[in-house]
């Protein structure tokens, strides 16, 4: 308990001397409150808000969730496969890389002319933006067995089938989880930029709206609960990772 | 003549192609009775792992024969003849010594081969772990690891048990104990040993029968029986026939390692 405390006490303090600063910075310099507010304000605006948020929360926080199901599903099948079949992967796995090098920011609009303003081009492009580190890790997961493994695992005349599931997927889960760790952060921003491009809604429309219109304290504001997003989606892979790869502790 | 468990006849195994090949052994022709313990020893890179593996179906032979119970090895292995412990006891860090005792009767269809299997709980009471069975790997010392590998080896109660230098990363008084107590499981379940050590008590005191390889290329140097010397195929380490065998051995070790 004292521990967790102590754990939890110095990044609190730090990140509260940054606030301090920041607020400290406004009020010396007189910055004017539509180029920089300070803490403050942006707490003030959070609460007043707060409807106008939450409503935007929703459809990006849906968005961030789904395509992080999506891309993430796909990547660990695609690893699967990869792993199975050294002639997809060869085929396939550098067109996977080419991909990748393709801006999101450019995807997007491709994506609208197909999909139209739906949610379903938001989900992709946050699918598409943890598909590849997924992908890579889960990979290396997979490969993550020792030669002895695998000669014990013939030895008793396992099967390919008996091998991944009692071997190379255990093996590879903590490299599974620390690639769902940076999506879980990575989907929300897909889903911000996807809705930059076209949307009626949600956090991302916010931001470009609230830039235009010089309320900068409620860009501040979204900007915030962006990150609560993210840092939740972060926190729960966290947790499940805690208890799912007990294991490999101390 | 006691059933043969396996026989290797003008054995060789190459790996690599054509000007870049490297020759583990070759010319290695050997006969072990059902129930035996073989021990195999000599210069490191002699192919006494590669032998092993091959035996086990782990490797191909490049020449010769092998016959594992009669039949090819791969068929012993599909059967569930034979088993195998490594030098690292290579368990699966997420599952307690039980659950790593149980795997070999979950996977490799086990119940289709219709053989009895033994109790995993009575498995790790014959290594001497009763207590531990929900204990995770890295809780356990490496000397325990290696009895929790062994204790998976036996569950299938093989024909053919088959150690790759099993005991080499533990210090003597625990190999000296751990020898001890594979003798004793020897006995109690009759199975056949084929062990692999760099260890010249450890041979004596433990085989029935040590084949002395010499390297580049691998091959039988001189087979040792000691059925006569070592009745029941016990010994005490501190009698003067051990003082014999063991040094016997060590003049035969040294001519191949001369040779080397
Ligand atoms: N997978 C492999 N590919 C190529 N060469 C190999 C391979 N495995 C073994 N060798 C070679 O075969 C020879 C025999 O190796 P092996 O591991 O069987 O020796 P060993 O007697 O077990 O040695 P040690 O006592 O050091 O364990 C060596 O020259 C080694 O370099
Ligand atoms: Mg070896």
């Amino acid at each position: 308990m004292v521990s967790s405390l102590k754990n939890w006490l110095w990044p609190v303090v730090g990140i509260v001397s940054l606030l301090v600063l920041w607020h400290a910075a406004v009020v010396v310099f007189q910055v004017k409150t539509f180029v920089a507010p300070s803490p403050l304000a942006v707490v003030a605006a959070l609460w007043t808000n707060r409807w106008l948020l939450l409503n935007n929360l929703y459809p990006t926080a849906l968005e961030a969730i789904s395509g992080f199901a999506l891309g993430n599903t796909v990547a660990v099948l695609l690893a699967t496969l990869f792993i199975h079949s050294q002639t997809l992967r060869r085929m396939y796995f550098p067109a996977v890389v080419i991909f990748n090098t393709i801006p999101i920011i450019a995807l997007s609009p491709i994506l609208i002319l197909i999909f139209g303003l739906t949610v379903t081009s938001k989900v992709i492009i946050a699918a598409i933006i943890c598909l590849f580190p997924t992908l890579v890790n889960m990979i290396r997961g997979f490969e993550a067995v020792s030669a002895s493994e695998l000669e014990l695992m013939r030895i008793m005349a396992a099967s390919r089938r008996e091998v991944f599931f009692r071997l190379r997927l255990p093996r590879s889960l903590p490299f599974l989880f620390s690639a769902l760790r940076i999506a879980s952060t990575t989907c929300v921003i897909g889903a911000i930029v996807s809705e930059w491009i076209g949307a009626r809604d949600g956090i991302g429309v916010l931001i470009i709206q609230s830039t235009f219109e010089y309320r900068t304290e409620v860009l501040y504001a979204s900007i915030v609960t962006s990150s609560a997003l993210a840092l939740t989606l972060f926190g729960i892979v966290a947790l499940v990772e805690a208890a799912a790869v007990r294991w490999r502790t101390n | 003549m006691a059933h043969s468990a396996f026989s290797l006849h003008e054995l060789g195994v190459t790996f690599g192609l054509a000007d870049r090949s490297v020759v583990a052994f070759r010319d290695v022709s050997l006969e072990a009775e059902a129930g035996q313990f073989i021990v195999l020893i000599g210069p490191s890179g002699c192919g006494k792992s590669t032998l092993l593996r091959t035996i086990g179906d782990l490797l191909p032979a490049s020449l010769g024969l092998v016959s594992v119970f009669g039949t090819e090895p791969r068929s012993a292995r599909m059967e569930r003849k034979i088993s195998f412990v490594f030098q690292d006891a290579t368990l699966l860090p997420w599952r307690t010594v039980l659950q790593n005792v149980q795997l070999p009767l979950q996977v490799g269809g086990w119940r289709k081969t219709g053989r009895p299997n033994r109790s995993p709980e009575d498995m790790i009471a014959l290594v001497g772990l009763s207590g531990r069975e929900n204990a995770y790997p890295r809780e356990l010392s490496g000397g325990q690891r290696q009895r929790v590998s062994i204790a998976r080896a036996l569950v299938t109660n093989p024909d053919i048990l088959l150690m790759d230098e099993p005991f080499g990363a533990l210090d003597e008084i625990t190999r000296d104990r751990l020898n001890e107590e594979l003798l004793r499981i020897w006995r109690e379940i009759g199975t056949t040993i084929v062990f692999v050590t760099h260890g010249l008590s450890e041979a004596a005191f433990l085989g029935e029968k040590v084949v002395v390889m010499s390297a580049n290329p691998g091959r039988i140097m001189q087979v040792v029986d000691l059925t006569e010397r070592k009745p029941g195929n016990r010994i005490d380490r501190s009698s003067a026939e051990f003082f014999e065998i063991a040094s016997e051995l060590r003049t035969i070790l040294h001519r191949a390692y001369g040779e080397a």
